[in-house]
């Protein structure tokens, strides 16, 4: 037996019996025990709460970026999510921080968020990168002819943030979204939520891919503007 | 005796009655000249009047950037680079047909020459939905076209 394989499996019996990590089925549990319910949905069917629904966090969210968010919060909407019931005045209810986990508590909820899906798992999104001049045009797009910088934080010319806060903030959005999941709502919205405070949009498919590459363009550490 | 009282009477009673002098008989006043006074302008009934629908559709959507009362001032507005409108503010939206707020409406402020950070929501809500929030702003500006 490789020298990998027996590291593994003492690891998995390590972590047993220490009482430790012991994978996604044991999720729920800690759900239920933070109390993530109190604001996050976990199923479409349940009434409107005043956080991210999670049942699709698998096909949202990067698993580094939510493993490291639960350890770390940040803001990513200033002004509350917008079912929040002081959304429209800015001073929401739900505010942040969101509250922290510990790096065994992280890793054993990032699993279990991971795995909620409503997608059907497809090939990648292959887009690739956006020349300089590709993206300025985007730019543009994203600007000037679709609005969303009225409602969402993108980079200015000179790297700052800059733009609305009703929608969630596009800084590091490329390290915390995922490319198909980005597309597939920019495609249609209605696929995750009927009550969303966005414009609906019927873009074709390369202002579609194009937009995508942009929003995941966005990345904290990175000099590419 | 008769006739001299008769007499005395009538001499007495004419006397009386040309002393009060008698008016001259007048001509009936002249009516007044004819002076046209404008109507008063009262705006026809909207085709799509403001219903509790209208104003939710405008908390739902159009508060976060022109604000709950409509005064410019939603979440957004402060980090934008031409303000949202003044929806109670007739001096400029007396100068706008209601065409022209619907087609900003629905297509976007570019599509009239404002703002592009006014997105288009014609894919958003139907036209029925949009002509009511142009009764809306109406009634938020008190104010009609010019």
């Amino acid at each position: 037996m490789p020298i990998l394989n027996k590291l593994f499996i003492a690891g998995i019996f390590l972590l047993a019996v220490e009482g430790g990590y012991t994978g996604a089925d044991a999720s729920p549990e800690l759900v239920k025990n933070k109390q993530c319910g109190m604001c996050h949905r976990f199923t479409p069917d349940e009434a409107d709460k005043p956080a991210p629904d999670l049942f699709y966090a698998g096909d949202k969210f990067q698993k580094d970026w939510l493993e490291n968010f639960l350890q770390h919060p940040e803001v990513i909407r200033p002004a509350g999510h917008t079912r929040d019931p002081g959304f429209l005045r800015g001073q929401p209810e739900f505010s942040p921080p969101h509250p922290a986990l510990k790096t065994k508590e992280a890793k054993e909820m990032t699993d279990y968020l991971i795995s909620l899906k409503i997608l059907n798992d497809g090939p990648p999104l292959e887009l690739g990168d956006l020349s300089k001049g590709a993206r300025v045009r985007v730019k543009i797009l994203f600007e000037r002819d679709y609005s969303c910088i009225a409602c969402h934080q993108s980079y200015n010319l000179a790297r700052q943030p800059r733009g609305g806060v009703s929608g969630p903030s596009f800084i590091n959005a490329g390290r915390r979204l995922r490319p198909e999941w980005v597309y597939q709502w920019l495609k249609n919205p209605k696929q995750f939520t009927d009550r969303g405070r966005m414009p609906l949009y019927a873009f074709d498919e390369e202002t579609l891919r194009k937009l995508t590459q942009y929003i995941m363009s966005h990345q904290k550490d990175d000099s590419a503007q | 005796m008769n006739r001299a009282y008769w007499l005395i009477t009538g001499i007495l009673l004419m006397t009386i009655l040309n002393g009060c002098g008698q008016e001259p008989e007048k001509e009936p006043p002249a009516p007044p000249p004819e002076v046209s006074v404008p109507p008063v302008q009262t705006p026809a009934p909207r085709a799509h009047p403001v219903t509790q629908e209208t104003r939710d559709t405008y908390q739902f959507y159009c508060a976060q950037c022109h604000g709950t009362e409509g005064h410019g001032n939603g979440i957004n507005a402060p980090h934008l680079t031409v303000p949202p409108r003044d929806h109670t503010k007739a001096d400029y939206l007396e100068t706008r047909t209601d065409e022209q707020l619907f087609t900003a409406i629905q297509q976007g402020g570019l599509s009239v020459g404002r703002a592009p950070c006014m997105p288009s929501w014609g894919a958003t809500l139907n036209e029925n939905t949009i002509h009511s929030l142009v009764s809306y702003i109406r009634e938020l500006c008190q104010c009609e076209a010019l």
